[in-house]
């Protein structure tokens, strides 16, 4: 009987687009293994056009946080109507409750979101939205974090043991409309290429790759690739480092290089990064966009990018990960990677070779990892790197996985 | 029947008075002309008070966005007639309960509109305040709702002096009688003349009930201090200009930490642009208190339109400038005294000794004051003068008083007590006096507090704040000593006259008063903030009356003291409280949904 029962799931993920992107595996497989009659994504509304992109995704609804701000703000003036404001704006969004709120998020909106809109929530606040206790998931996520061991459990694939499901065994992609670019940009991808797209910020300057170090890489790639194409991505607040970048680029980069930032939506973005080859940038979520749409990534990770957690997600990506700078970083703080004021040397030369070449090769204070995709998930694999690979992924998931009960769901529906 | 009279014969309905008086009135206040689409339009004096090609369309335009806005429950009060298209379109934006008054300054201008434009029924449904300005702001002030008003510039801009006057009635009026308990975090300077005026406003404010977040900046001036001791200017400035960044920081995250309902700051306090309008993004409302002269410091160039509110010690030209320079709301807000420490003081007869004198002056070395105190110095009296910079003034050395050195405000207490006539000059770098003198300086009010007798320069501003019985002044330098002759010898009229003062300080120019009329001010300008809260609309006993449509709150609002002030978060607390396994609501869930997206402002940094 629970199989005749509509089971109705809700994914909630309230972070930033790499997050979202990082959740494509845990929707497919919630697809695939949980088989729910009906699978909604919460996301922020400026992501949703994105969410809707997502195969098997039946509705997306938009988080509006600054609705809520404007609530939040006006409740002790009028808060009468800020509560019949707020309710007329939930039952529009979510008219009835759903079996299972799959919460990916560790915040307490979040987890105050998924005892809203379910009777049962899976996820961080699965024992009600107050609560400090972590479920195991998200108590593992956690202590990555804080000690950054080798060989762990991808985050996207944390995501699927958060809904109780195994990871998928294959890299989802986004299933994108049919997009108009900008007139100009629509040339990108039709030439030989190779065309890559360099995404050109990180929001937190921490987080940036240098002008300087895209400067030399651009013009060190253009140069070693007769055919090739580079295409800048990124937000409209993210102009200026491009003009930063095209600023002083020799006449190499005529009819070859395209600046796309702040002029294209979140689907023509990946509308455009479909149509690269590669994506290159830090641990972003353009970068991740392009892995979701086919684009191969070259990942640069350092500061607090950790390439065991979010790399790129799928086969035959590549991630250079900055070494730790100091034995302090290495063991006080984790195995953080160097900050960026902290790196002497970029890997600019290889990554270039290995865009061009598909060679690989090393860099001083860098090491190159390549990713892999097996039942139990993404990993990462350095060439020459003999380390404690830690805890097999294996075992993490016999320890920690609880399968999601289908009866449990039926049980508190009916 | 002409137009005029169909109008007429709408209005006499509902309001008999306003269309006998309509009737009475000459009109011809406006031009009228024809707009390009055909309809009816206005000019006075040249200037449009409605668009040449359409002056509907702009006038839905305008009303669109006043619109939204409103709040339920408010009056909306219109300054500014024009033909009414405005107001038209504003009563088919708004819910019809909403009460809609109309400011008339001139019933000619009513007038004119009822015999060029066809007036439909919704004219009966705006109140139309024509009386007297006083009668106007009283009935204002009486209403039992949160007043907001709407600006029409171009009509309104006709009577900008009447409307000034409207608001500092009702302000008056309001603040008589507000008594809410609002949150305000008082930023102080680094050091300077404004460091003691921002405790007194901290002090007035705990005084009248609200809650002070004292941000104290001049527990940094020791660093402030070791850096002027640089050498090099640019390593000063660096320096200087970074404890300033660092300040602002501070106090930002004090901010943060507990978030007040307004930020005031005084004049001098390490407030940047970036710093004001990244708390204007989470929502802080900002007042400026500028106890400075905006000719001698002008850095609030720099940050006029990052406050939310200027409050300044000057009127006009000062505050054309500030709104030139980006100012959004600026208002006059003259200097005060704090009677607490600005009081008549008994002095024992070494004190007298020390501190007493027939002539005193109590300040620093300016110009003016260099050229002009040397008059003083004569054989019919004793003149002592108190302060610091007066170097390099010979013949005023031998009646400088404890070598020259800075004075506390307790010795400038005594001093003015202990002296039959204080001098009271402003400061200014030029010869003489200042021919822009406006501004008041706090001298002025604390000499009158302490029932001191006081000469003062001349200022425009003057009659403002005392009367001729209760302030005696000089225009000219050469006026100065023959006044000191003259009244040193009358002590009545010198004890009248500083007691008249004494009076008026303590009735209308302490800084209890500057600060009722400051929160009054922020709360007429936003009625469902600050507003609300000054009419007593957050505490828990207003809550539980309110609390019909929401059953469920009783219970949590009876956990609070009547008079408690009951915030989202301390609602949001209480349900913390219960523990982690306690049963929620749904009504509880929402609550801390919103108190999640209130915290947002400790991501301040």
């Amino acid at each position: 009987m629970p199989d005749e029962i509509v089971r109705r799931g809700l994914v909630v993920q309230l972070a930033r687009l790499g997050d979202l992107v990082q959740s494509l595996p845990a929707i497919a497989s919630l697809n695939a293994q949980a088989k729910m009659a009906v699978l909604d994504l919460l996301c922020p509304a400026p992501l949703a056009s994105i969410g809707s992109c997502i195969a098997g995704i039946e509705r997306v609804l938009a988080w509006e946080v600054e609705r809520w701000r404007l609530w939040a703000d006006r409740w002790g003036s009028a808060r009468e109507e800020t509560f019949t404001e707020i309710e007329t704006y939930l039952k529009m969004l979510i008219p009835t409750l759903y079996n299972a709120a799959f919460n990916l998020n560790q915040h307490s909106r979040s987890m105050l979101v998924a005892a809203l809109v379910s009777r049962h929530v899976l996820g961080p606040g699965d024992h009600g939205p107050l609560t400090k206790d972590l479920p195991p998931w998200a108590g593992y996520l956690r202590g990555v974090v804080r000690n950054r061991d080798r060989n762990r459990v991808h985050l996207a694939d944390v995501f699927c043991g958060l809904c109780g499901v195994m990871p998928p065994g294959t890299a989802p992609r986004l299933q994108l409309p049919p997009t108009n670019l900008p007139e100009d940009l629509s040339s990108i991808g039709t030439t030989e290429g190779p065309w890559v797209a360099v995404v050109v910020g990180a929001g937190d300057a921490a987080r940036c790759v240098p002008l300087a170090i895209w400067r030399e890489w651009i013009r060190m790639f253009l140069s070693a690739s007769r055919g090739g194409g580079v295409v800048l991505i990124g937000s409209e607040g993210e102009r200026e480092r491009a003009y930063g970048i095209q600023d002083g680029m020799s006449s190499l980069s005529l009819g070859r290089l395209w600046d796309a930032t702040g002029r294209t939506t979140l689907v023509q973005t990946a509308a455009l990064l479909s149509h690269c080859q590669w994506v290159i940038g830090s641990d972003t979520g353009p970068l991740h966009l392009g892995t979701a749409v086919g684009a191969r990534a070259m990942g640069f990770y350092f500061a607090q990018a950790g390439v065991h957690e979010t790399g790129p997600y799928g086969e035959g990506h590549w991630t250079w990960q900055a070494k730790p700078t100091s034995r302090r970083e290495a063991s006080a703080e984790g195995r953080e990677g160097a900050r960026v004021d902290q790196i002497e040397r970029w890997p600019i030369a290889e990554s270039v070779r290995l865009i061009v070449d598909e060679r690989a090769g090393q860099c001083d204070g860098w090491t190159l990892w390549r990713s892999y995709l097996d039942r139990w998930g993404v990993y990462q694999m350095a060439e020459g790197v003999l380390e404690d690979p830690g805890e097999p992924r294996e075992d993490v998931w016999r320890r920690l996985h609880r399968p999601l009960s289908l009866k449990a769901l039926s049980h508190e529906y009916v | 029947m002409s137009m005029f009279e169909k109008n007429l014969a709408v209005i006499v309905a509902r309001d008999p008075v306003l269309a006998t008086a309509l009737r009475e009135s000459r009109g011809g206040a406006f031009n009228i002309i024809a707009a390009r689409n055909g309809q009816p339009t206005a000019t006075v004096a040249g200037r449009a008070l409605h668009s040449a090609y359409d002056p509907r369309r702009e006038a839905e335009a305008w009303a669109t966005a006043q619109a939204a806005v409103c709040r339920p429950g408010e009056v909306l009060i219109v300054l500014g007639v024009g033909l009414l298209y405005h107001i038209e379109a504003l009563r088919a934006r708004v819910p019809c309960d909403t009460t809609i008054g109309v400011i008339v300054p001139d019933l000619n201008e009513l007038h004119d509109v009822c015999m060029v434009r066809v007036l439909d029924s919704w004219i009966n449904h705006v109140e139309w305040l024509w009386s007297s300005i006083e009668r106007v702001a009283s009935s204002l002030a009486a209403m039992n709702a949160p007043l907001r008003f709407l600006v029409y510039a171009p009509a309104a801009a006709l009577h900008a002096s009447a409307h000034a006057d409207l608001e500092r009635l009702i302000r008056q009026h309001v603040s008589a009688r507000v008594g809410g308990q609002v949150h305000v975090a008082v930023v102080g300077p680094i050091y300077g003349g404004s460091l003691p005026i921002a405790k007194y406003a901290a002090a007035a404010l705990e005084q009248l009930g609200h809650r002070v977040t004292w941000i104290d900046h001049s527990l940094h001036q020791a660093s402030y201090d070791a850096m002027t001791r640089l050498k090099d200017p640019r390593h000063r400035a660096t320096l200087q200009s970074r404890l300033a960044d660092l300040l602002g920081q501070l106090t930002l995250a004090r901010v943060a930490e507990d978030p007040p309902d307004v930020v005031l700051a005084l004049a001098q306090a390490p407030m940047t642009l970036p710093l004001l309008e990244h708390m204007r993004k989470k929502n802080f409302v900002t007042a400026m208190w500028f106890v400075e002269n905006y000719r001698h410091l002008t850095y609030w160039q720099q940050v006029a339109a990052g406050y939310d509110h200027w409050f300044v010690i000057q009127k006009k030209p000062c505050e054309d400038a500030l709104r030139y320079a980006g100012a959004k709301q600026v208002s006059y807000l003259p200097m005060a005294a704090a009677p607490a420490i600005h009081c008549p003081l008994p002095l024992t007869p070494e004190d007298q000794t020390t501190f007493g004198a027939d002539v005193s002056f109590v300040g620093a070395g300016y110009a003016n004051r260099r050229g002009l105190l040397p008059r003083l110095l004569t054989n019919e009296w004793a003149f002592k003068l108190w302060g610091n910079e007066w170097d390099g003034v010979t013949s005023l050395a031998g009646a400088l008083q404890l070598g020259g050195a800075r004075i506390d405000t307790d010795t400038c207490v005594k001093v003015f007590n202990g002296t039959k006539i204080n001098i009271n000059l402003h400061s200014w770098t030029g010869e003489g006096l200042d021919p822009d003198g406006d501004c008041i300086n706090p001298r002025t009010f604390e000499l009158a507090a302490c029932g001191a007798f006081q000469i003062v320069d001349d200022r425009t501003l003057l009659p403002d704040v005392f009367t001729e019985e209760q302030i005696l002044t000089f225009g000219r330098p050469d006026d100065l000593a023959p006044l000191v002759r003259q009244w040193l010898s009358d002590e009545l009229g010198r004890r009248q006259m500083a007691d008249a003062a004494r009076q008026r300080v303590l009735a209308e120019h302490t800084y209890d008063h500057r600060m009722r009329q400051l929160l009054t001010q922020i709360g007429v300008s936003q009625p469902d903030r600050v507003g609300a809260i000054l009419q007593g609309e957050r505490q828990a006993s207003a809550l539980m009356e309110r609390s019909d449509a929401e059953p469920e709150l009783i219970p949590v609002l009876a956990q609070f003291a009547p008079q408690e002030r009951v915030e989202l978060k301390d609602v949001a607390l209480r349900i913390r409280k219960r523990g982690v396994s306690a049963m929620l609501s749904r009504e509880d869930l929402l609550i801390l949904m919103l108190d999640e997206h209130r915290m947002e402002t400790r991501d301040l940094l």
